[in-house]
Formats: C-alpha cells, structure tokens, sequence
C-alpha cells in the first residue's frame, strides 16, 4: 500500500471551472472554516501572550506597562533555569527510553506469527487511558508503604524506593511511569513502519551474506529512518509539555524536584495569580518548540532531498 | 542446529511480546483489583485474592453528583468537538489534496505548529477571553478551544485518506456536472468512511481524555471527568478503592470503544505517519 504511486493531488484544474475566477478561489472557500477558527484561536492567545507579557497584571484591575521587565525577572532568577532544565531531562529519558523499546519491541511484533493481532491489540492499551488516571494508577502502585511495585521489590531481594516520595527518585519514577504510558505510540507506528518496508532490500542482504544485526544496522534502520524521525519529534514535543502525570503524581513536588514548564505556568498563573508573570514563561516556551519544530522540518526535508525518505512516502 | 536455532528464537520473540503484554496490562488489572475489593483488604501485602468481590466504591463515587455530571458533561464536549473538528477538517483536507494553491506549504507549518504549542499558550488569553464572551465553563467553550489540536490532526489524517481516493472517479463526477462540493459529498465523504470513522474514534480519545485545558477552562457546570477523576487526586492518601473505581469509570468508555474500534484506531495512528 505505501509505495504504491499517489494519485496527483492536481487532477482537478479548478480553472477549468470558469475562466473568470482565480484559480485557487474553490480551494479557499474549503478552507475558509479552518482558516477562520484556527487563525483565530491561534493568533489571538499569541498576540495577547506577546503583549500582556510586557505588563504587570494580575488578574485585578492593576494593569501597567513594564517593558521587558517580566523576561529580566525571569531569566535572571535560577527557579526558570532549574525548571527548564529538569523539563529537558524529563523529555529526554523518556524519548529514548521509549524510543528504545518501542523500536525493539515492533521488532519482536514483526517476526511473530500466531497471535500478532491480539498481541498488538493488548499493547494498544495505555494509549486509551487519560494521562491523570495514568498518573493515579501509579500513584496507588508506587505507595512507598502499601505499594505492589515496593513489595515485588521485596521478593526479588531488592531495597524498597521511595519512588514519588523523594527529590532524588521522583522525576526517574515519572519518566518511567510516562514510559509505560507512550511507548504503545511508537511501537505501534514502527510496527506499521516496518511492515510498510519492500522486501527486496532485506532479502539481497541475505543472500549477500549479512547476518541478522547486519541487516537490522545497514537495511532496516536506514529505510526506517523517516517514521522514526516523524515519531522521534512527535514525542519530543509531547514530552516537553508534559503537564498531566506530574500534576497528578507529584504536582511539581517533593520542593519542585519534578515540576516542568507547564505545571510551573499552571502555579504561576492559577496559585500566584501572576497572568503576565505566566504568559511571560509561555512565550519563551513556544519560541522553543517553535524552534525545535522548525529544526525537525528542515532535517526532515533535507532527508527527503537526499533520497533517503523516499521509501515510505 | 538450524531449526533448534529457530525454536528457541520463537520462543524468545513470544517469550518478550507476552512479558510487554504483561507489564503493559497489570497496573489496569490492578486498578480494578482496588477497585473492586474492601479497603482494607487493598492494603494487605502479599495481596489476598480470594478477598470478598464489592460494587460499593462504584456505587460511592456514582452517587457523588459532581462526578456524574463530569461524565454526562464530558459525553456532551467529546460529541460537541468531535462534530466541529470534523466538519471543519474534512473539506479543508479536500481544498488541500485536491487543489493546487501556491499557500499549501504555509498552511502545512502553520497547522503543525498550531498543533505543537503548549496548551498554556492558549488557555490564559482564552480564559480571560471567555470570562467576557461568557464561554468560560461551558461545553461549546471547550469543544471550540479543542480545535485548536483536533483540527490539525483530523485534517493531516484526512488528507492521506483523500490522497488514496483514485483521480478517476473524482474525474468523472465532474464531467456528470458534479461542483466541487458534490464531489465531496457524493464521492470523498463515501469512499473514505472508514478513515472518517478512524479520524472521529482518534479525535474522541483524545478530548475524553483531554485534562490541562479543562482544568483551567471549567469549573462547576462544564468540568469533565478527568477533571473529575483529579479531584480524587487527595484520596490517594487512603481511599484507594474510590479513586480506583473513578478511574475504571472514565476509562471504560474509551478502552470499550477501543476493543470495538481497534482496527480504526490502527489505522488512523499509523497512517498519517508512515504514508507522510
């Protein structure tokens, strides 16, 4: 299915129609609901971030221009520095260890025969569970005293953990419980991503000779190359706003040991009543993914233009 | 010795699969191991499994009106949303895989990095926003500012849908004197049933599952229910067995829709992704 040609997205001459008219005018009249809603609810939350981040407001009647001073306050003090960083770190265990078995286990998913469906089906699961019950789930199984997790522990001889109850533990503990959560995301589209993938190069290789991790190395990871990008920045992102599980978990604690940039805007904006304060740390913030986003899409198409995303497009 | 390779590679490849099924399905089993068993009983380890089997935490937290009306308030946004997006997304993904416009790289971009800003960007301009409109806590408040993800989304899964739609029966709509929207209508929407319904079932999920906006956008009248399940967040400390059943609760809805829909939702995750 996925190498076979695309229909050409141009087949309809939309100037055909009637010479008097653009041509572009049918397009646009479908896209106008999207342009309209979107353009609205994007734009608008922008500007006004941009431009409140400049007062002093406090949800009150107080409303004076500070200039840049909220930035300044921000940056200069450590808590934005330390909060960014641990929001780094919790996006980066996580994407590579999920990243990881993801990968590996679409490969074991790929080579089994009997029962692939259902075991495919089952490892679907955490995919359907909202991030807070995710995060009470957990919750109730990490319990350091009355937990399941501390007490298989136990039987296998190992020191109990305290788990979410410590700053040196905690953030560990929800990377793995957000490990649990997603890895089903990229399993499941490697998992398509390999089974997409034409047999030829694999069966050259072997007759050439290559054992398996060869073949894995050299064919299958190269042709595999632009899914695992695509869910590679997908996660990366995903990630980084992470809110949910450490809100539900832990709420930024033990003394912010797990708090991240949006658990952080939520207790700026919503405890401290800081709106500028909060939409200050929001506009860096989106300058960041923006970025990282606008990275991803120039690797991807540099990609592309060096012939190596062509097989599954 | 080559088949003998091959047997117990067999039987390591199952020997994984079944152990990621089995860490991938004891914390939910576990949930409703808590959720069904006498307080008590939950906190005794090694766990008493011939412990008595109790409906009474379900029967406590469906008694609780709030969080009742979190569910029937939730079926109410994911439907709202899930109307919206699609009736929004479907023709925009058709003026886009079928049209030739010079703007429909910019369009691209713009709607994916719509889709990768942080919620918080939204939510405190909305907020303010809402409080004047008179959107704050409402169902359609909600189910409009979910666009703002569902949208891009639906339309990047649409438009691979579309672009598997063979040119020549679109074509010939057109020479039966079809317009642009007939052709949508009587063509499109048929044709790719299945990935509308895929589109629909993803879209679903994720509102019903949605917590950072609804928290922030609703309080007493619209609140859904993973804002809810939050508030059981407290119980954590003892009543496990209320917490648990509030969870199986806001999570049964979607694990049933996935048993049914498994095949759509397959479909719709990896699609837009490996087909790009």
């Amino acid at each position: 299915m996925a190498s076979a040609p695309q229909p050409q997205a141009h087949r309809i001459e939309p100037a055909r129609r009637g010479a008097t008219r653009p041509r572009f005018s049918a397009a646009y009249a479908f896209l106008l609901p999207t342009l309209l809603i979107l353009g609205f609810f994007s734009l608008y939350p922008i500007g006004y971030s941009a431009v409140l981040s400049l007062y002093d407001w406090n949800w009150g009647a107080r409303m004076n221009f500070v200039g840049l001073r909220n930035y300044v306050n921000l940056l200069s003090g450590s808590e934005f520095w330390q909060i960014l960083g641990q929001t780094f770190y919790f996006a980066g265990g996580a994407v590579i260890i999920e990243m990881t078995l993801g990968l590996g286990l679409a490969l074991i998913v790929h080579q089994l025969g009997f029962g692939a469906n259902i075991i495919r089906t089952l490892l679907l699961t955490p995919l359907m569970v909202s991030g807070i019950v995710v995060a009470l789930i957990w919750k109730v199984m990490l319990d350091p005293m009355l937990g399941i997790v501390n007490y298989f522990l136990g039987l296998a001889g190992l020191p109990p953990s305290p788990f979410l109850g410590s700053q040196a533990t905690a953030m560990n503990t929800i990377i793995a419980i957000d490990a649990w959560w997603q890895t089903s995301f990229v399993f499941i589209i490697l998992l398509a991503g390999l089974q997409s993938l034409p047999a030829e190069p694999h069966e050259a290789a072997t007759v050439d000779g290559a054992n398996s991790w060869q073949t894995f190395w050299f064919v299958t990871l190269p042709l595999l190359r632009p899914v695992l990008f695509t869910v590679l920045i997908f996660r990366t992102i995903d990630t980084l706003k992470v809110f949910d599980i450490v809100f539900g978990t832990t709420g930024g604690g033990p003394r912010l040991a797990t708090e991240v940039i949006q658990t952080m805007t939520y207790r700026t904006a919503f405890s401290y009543l800081q709106m500028s304060q909060a939409m200050t740390i929001m506009v860096i913030f989106s300058v960041i993914i923006v970025l990282i986003s606008l990275i991803y899409l120039k690797l991807e198409s540099q990609g592309e233009a060096s012939g190596r995303g062509k097989v599954t497009t | 010795m080559r088949t003998l390779g091959n047997v117990s590679r067999g039987i390591f490849t199952y020997g994984v699969a079944l152990l990621a099924v089995l860490v991938t399905l004891f914390p939910i089993v576990w949930l409703l191991n808590v959720a069904v068993r006498p307080q008590r009983e939950v906190f005794k380890l090694p766990p008493d499994l011939s412990a008595p089997l109790i409906l009474r935490h379900f029967q406590a937290v469906w008694a609780n009106e709030g969080f009742r009306e979190s569910f029937i308030n939730s079926v109410w946004v994911t439907s709202i949303g899930v109307a919206l997006a699609l009736a929004i997304a479907i023709p925009a993904a058709y003026g886009l895989s079928r049209f030739r416009i010079s703007t429909k790289a910019v369009i691209g971009v713009w709607l994916l990095l719509v889709y990768m800003l942080p919620e918080f960007l939204f939510i405190l301009p909305i907020y303010a926003l809402y409080q004047v409109l008179g959107l704050y806590d409402t169902h359609v408040g909600l189910a409009l500012i979910y666009q703002v993800h569902s949208v891009p989304f639906a339309i990047w899964l649409m438009r691979s849908f579309f672009r598997d739609v063979p040119g020549e029966l679109d074509d010939s709509a057109r020479i039966d004197g079809c317009s642009y929207f007939g052709t949508l209508w009587r063509i499109y929407i048929p044709v790719t049933a299945p990935g509308i319904a895929a589109t629909a079932i993803l879209t679903a999920i994720w509102i019903w599952n949605e917590l950072t906006i609804a928290l922030a956008l609703t309080f007493s009248k619209a609140h859904t229910i993973t804002v809810g399940v939050s508030s059981f967040r407290g119980y954590a400390a003892m009543r496990w067995g209320e917490m648990a059943a509030a969870s199986i609760v806001a999570i049964l809805p979607m694990l049933l829709f996935a048993l049914i829909a498994q095949k759509y939702i397959v479909k719709g995750l990896t699609l837009g992704s490996v087909k790009g």
